[in-house]
């Protein structure tokens, strides 16, 4: 018989984001994570009280530069390896390899040489301008920081969006006089920061023990049981408010309690298809051809017991992200540093209700979560064998 | 009343998915006689399903149409099928036209007695019918199709019943409301050889007691022999051939039929066989004599667990006291029932299943005694081909990758590109293009990747294949193929094969010797030429009996 060859070659990973995101709810998805990603490797050169370019008397000068964080830095390179990486189209292992190395080097590099100055007067800047001793000034597009609580200007408080004159706050200011614009920017990256290492943590737990249980079952498979059970068993909010309680608010903290104590979801899924796998003819065969363990559970079994996986993790970003909302709502979050839960909380403090307290960081968290949700049904869609037509 | 029940006119029903549309059944006319068995034959995809489930209107609306023909009941008043409204069409399911599928295991409802799902369908048709009248009935109709104790089984869930019972409940389903034509969709391919021949039988008995037309379809010209009156072959939804079985089998006139007829085991040319088999004598004569394999009382039992502290309170015995020997470069087909443990015999060879008593020596090397660790140089030798090739390969790894890295593993090769080249050789091999090295298993057709199974263990230049059921979930004409195939290869590399099928035909094809097992037990071995035309055990008589044979 003469048997048609129709499909052209593509992998199976490729063809399941490609399906995914050829939704056009994924893609609304998508592109708000792409803005808040934005937002979080460029908030210092987004809202910063420190202008750009500063033409003084003493000549000229960046305060911006000057004063960026080695984290600040981190990022960005982080960033354009990324996209170099993207770019280059190579293969996962090496991107993971390049990442990590990237990483470790950049960190190293600039927590040592990169010091900012410790004492920083954000008002100086306008102070001067005001004295007439700045020629020119080139400013960020929000030329406020993220904890500039505007002393120039005397007793600042809550002020409507656009509620002054003399200063322009898009999303007005909070109780201690910072401007919210500002730090819901330099929010992202806690945003972000958490919903992607929790989820991290919790994933490589998860698939590690899952995947183990999964292929040896037996007695393996029982004692990991019981122990997925005892972890689902922690009610992970109450754990939290106690470790703040404790040991004071840490987002590092956070982010490894969030990691594990959510990780037997994943290793519930793991478990589940390696059972699967572990029967199926292919797998089979690998034994049978004396491939080694490694190979059979990394290379035949993982990577076709990994989707609902991937799935499951775009809703743990999304929860993560609420846990530390919840947090933080709670005044048991970051107490300085700005995150969006912080910021609601300020909205019901005082007997008044502040709308852009509640409105801004709340449709924050609201799309971000929901943008997340949205990747998570896609891709759910895309791996569902039922709602395929053809193949 | 007139002597023709259905008559459908250049019925054609096309399939939308997505923005393609699928033409399944083009210009397909036929007419099916009051008490006659009209066959529809063809290959998978071929179209004969979809022709049934319009004949019932099950297609779902909203992608099947039917652009040009006509489906007619012939009344007084001819009821053309195609404009009856759906509420009206369901009094002709089931009271006139009733169906029967292929899986038994799937189309009972589990959560429900097999009486109630009679009752259920009669009450639904004779409303009239008190729930003991309808009881009566689902008890006169269980017994019909020869239930044993219908008083009593009535009362039993699905579960409970075998394949060819829960095959007996479907038809006695089907049959309660005495419809006029019974349209049966390969319901006899799930089953053994030995349930199937009892079915069919049943069948004939049934129509001849109801006058009831059957539309049978099926792709196994051994079954069309014995069943139909009428036959239409099918290709690519059109009807290729149609005419008087016995015309159309023993003088087929399109060039399709011909394939199909020339593609059947028993008809691939003995003599083209019984040559090669002279030559490997020959070359091997020397050789032939000694054992490769020798089983020695190999028993695997399965532990039945129960209670809280799981302690084991029986065993399943699968294999029970085996012993067998392969001479090299032989052919042994392993046959039997599903559930026999063939597969299972298969697999632990290959230390796939752990076993519990009994030696296994390969070339006078004992290997059910050595770890996993100390069979790996082993596995190189002794290689496994599966039953279903739709998930014997990795779907997310090309068959570069499948094929190179157990030769990696092994040490065959120098270099990356050296194995390519011996990938390339053993897909040229297998009759596929070396092109085919860098595509993903999705891309090929059930042929194809059954073949870059075969492909992937000579990669390795085994001595001994365990084909399990290689062809069965195949057309015929790619299991002549197939067969072919591994003729070749075995007279190429002498190669010794144990053949695990159910399908006697390809066995007295293919295979030197012959081991049939029941309920874990070799009953008979022997030479497959003096076991098939005298065979000595009871169990060996009734399978070769129950086999549909087609002259």
């Amino acid at each position: 018989m003469t048997e048609a060859v129709n499909k052209t070659s593509s992998g199976y990973a490729k063809a399941i984001l490609k399906e995914a995101f050829s939704q056009i709810s994924a893609r609304i998805g998508l592109i708000w994570i792409g803005v808040i990603a934005f937002f979080a490797v460029f908030a210092p050169f987004l809202a910063n009280s420190h202008p750009y370019l500063l033409s003084t008397e003493a000549g000229i000068s960046s305060p911006l530069l000057q004063h960026l964080s080695p984290a600040d830095v981190i990022i960005l390179v982080l960033c354009i390896t990324v996209l170099i990486l993207i770019y280059l189209k190579k293969h996962i292992g090496f991107n993971v390899l390049a990442l990590f190395s990237v990483l470790i080097i950049s960190s190293v590099l600039s927590y040592v040489f990169i010091e900012p100055p410790r004492l920083v007067v954000y008002e100086q800047y306008r102070e001067m301008e005001q004295n007439g001793k700045v020629n020119w000034v080139i400013n960020a597009p929000i030329p406020y920081s993220a904890k500039d609580y505007l002393r120039d200007y005397g007793e600042t408080g809550m002020e409507n969006p656009l509620g002054q004159k003399e200063r322009t706050h898009w999303f007005g200011t909070e109780q201690s006089g910072a401007d919210v614009l500002s730090r819901m920017i330099h929010a992202c990256r806690i945003a972000l920061g958490i919903g992607f290492v929790a989820t991290g943590i919790a994933m490589l737990i998860g698939v590690i023990l899952g995947g183990l249980m999964g292929y040896f079952s037996g007695v393996v498979d029982m004692l990991g049981m019981r122990l997925v059970e005892i972890f689902e068993a922690i009610p992970t909010l109450f754990l939290l408010l106690t470790f703040v309680a404790f040991f004071g608010s840490s987002l590092y903290l956070m982010m490894v309690i969030i990691g594990i104590t959510t990780w037997p979801g994943y290793a519930r899924y793991v478990r589940a298809e390696f059972l699967k796998l572990r029967k199926m003819d292919y797998v089979q065969s690998a034994i049978s051809c004396g491939l080694p363990l490694r190979s059979i559970l990394f290379r035949h079994m993982l990577p076709n017991g990994v989707a609902p996986v991937l799935v499951a993790a775009s809703f743990g970003v999304a929860s993560a992200i609420l846990f530390e909302a919840i947090l933080s709502f709670l005044g048991l979050g970051l107490v300085d540093n700005p995150s969006w839960g912080q910021m609601l909380n300020q909205a019901v403090q005082s007997a008044s209700f502040y709308w852009w307290m509640a409105f801004f960081p709340g449709g924050a968290i609201f799309l971000t979560v929901f943008a997340y949700n949205l990747m998570g049904e896609a891709l759910r869609d895309a791996i569902d064998p039922y709602l395929k037509k053809n193949n | 009343m007139s002597k023709l029940f259905l008559k459908i006119d250049q019925l054609r029903t096309h399939l939308e998915t997505g923005k393609k549309v699928v033409k399944a059944v083009e210009d397909v006319s036929l007419e099916i006689n009051r008490g006659e068995t009209f066959c529809l034959v063809g290959e998978s995809g071929s179209g004969k399903s979809i022709t049934a489930l319009s004949i019932m209107k099950l297609l779902p609306a909203s992608i099947a149409s039917h652009p040009s023909g006509s489906i007619e009941l012939m009344d007084e008043n001819p009821i053309s099928i195609l404009d009856v409204k759906e509420d009206d069409m369901r009094d002709i399911r089931g009271s006139r036209i009733a169906m029967i599928f292929q899986e038994p295991m799937n189309s009972l409802n589990p959560v429900y007695t097999i009486g109630e799902q009679i009752i259920e369908a009669l009450q639904i048709h004779q409303p009239e019918l008190s729930d003991q009248q309808a009881r009566i009935k689902a008890i006169s109709a269980l017994d019909d199709v020869q239930i044993p104790n219908p008083e009593q089984r009535i009362d039993e869930y699905p579960h409970r019943l075998s394949g060819g019972q829960r095959q007996r409940v479907m038809i006695a389903m089907a049959l309660a409301c005495e419809p006029e034509l019974l349209i049966a969709d390969e319901p006899t391919t799930a089953l053994d050889v030995t349930v199937q021949a009892e079915i069919l039988s049943l069948m004939k008995d049934l129509q001849r007691r109801n006058n009831m037309s059957i539309l049978f379809i099926t792709h196994d010209f051994g079954v069309v022999a014995q069943m139909a009156h009428k036959l239409a072959v099918m290709q690519l939804g059109k009807i290729v051939e149609q005419g008087e079985v016995q015309t159309v089998l023993k003088n087929p006139q399109h060039n399709y039929t011909k394939q199909l007829l020339a593609a059947l085991p028993e008809n691939l040319k003995q003599q083209h066989r019984a040559d090669i088999q002279a030559e490997i004598k020959q070359s091997q004569a020397e050789q032939r004599d000694r054992d490769l394999i020798k089983i020695e009382n190999l028993k695997v039992y399965f532990p039945i667990k129960k209670g809280v502290f799981r302690h084991t309170v029986d065993h399943v015995r699968a294999v029970d006291d085996v012993s067998l020997t392969i001479k090299q470069g032989e052919i042994m087909a392993l046959v039997g029932e599903s559930g026999c443990g063939k597969t299972t015999l298969g697999r632990a060879l290959l230390r796939l299943e752990d076993t519990t008593e009994g030696a296994f020596y390969y070339n006078q090397h004992e290997l059910t005694q050595l770890s996993q660790k100390q069979v790996k140089p082993y596995r190189q030798e002794l290689q496994f081909i599966f039953q279903d090739p739709m998930s014997s390969l990795n779907p997310r790894l090309n068959i570069a990758t499948t094929l190179i890295e157990p030769m990696k593993v092994h040490g065959i090769g120098n270099n990356k590109h050296e194995r390519i080249v011996l990938a390339e050789q053993a897909l040229e091999q297998v009759q596929l293009k070396p092109e085919f090295l860098w595509r993903y298993p999705h891309e090929f057709s059930g042929g194809q990747r059954q073949r870059i199974g075969i492909a992937r263990s000579l990669v390795l230049n085994p001595k001994f294949i365990v084909c399990d059921e290689v062809t069965s979930a195949l057309d015929v004409s790619v299991q002549a193929e197939i067969l072919d195939i591994l003729l070749k290869l075995r007279k190429d590399f002498g190669l010794t094969l144990l053949f695990i099928t159910h399908n006697i035909s390809v066995v007295e094809y293919i295979s030197d010797k012959i081991a049939v097992m029941y309920k874990g037990k070799i009953v008979e071995k022997g030479d497959t030429d003096q076991v098939t035309s005298s065979p000595q055990h009871e169990y060996t008589k009734q399978l070769l009996a129950a086999v549909p044979r087609l002259h």
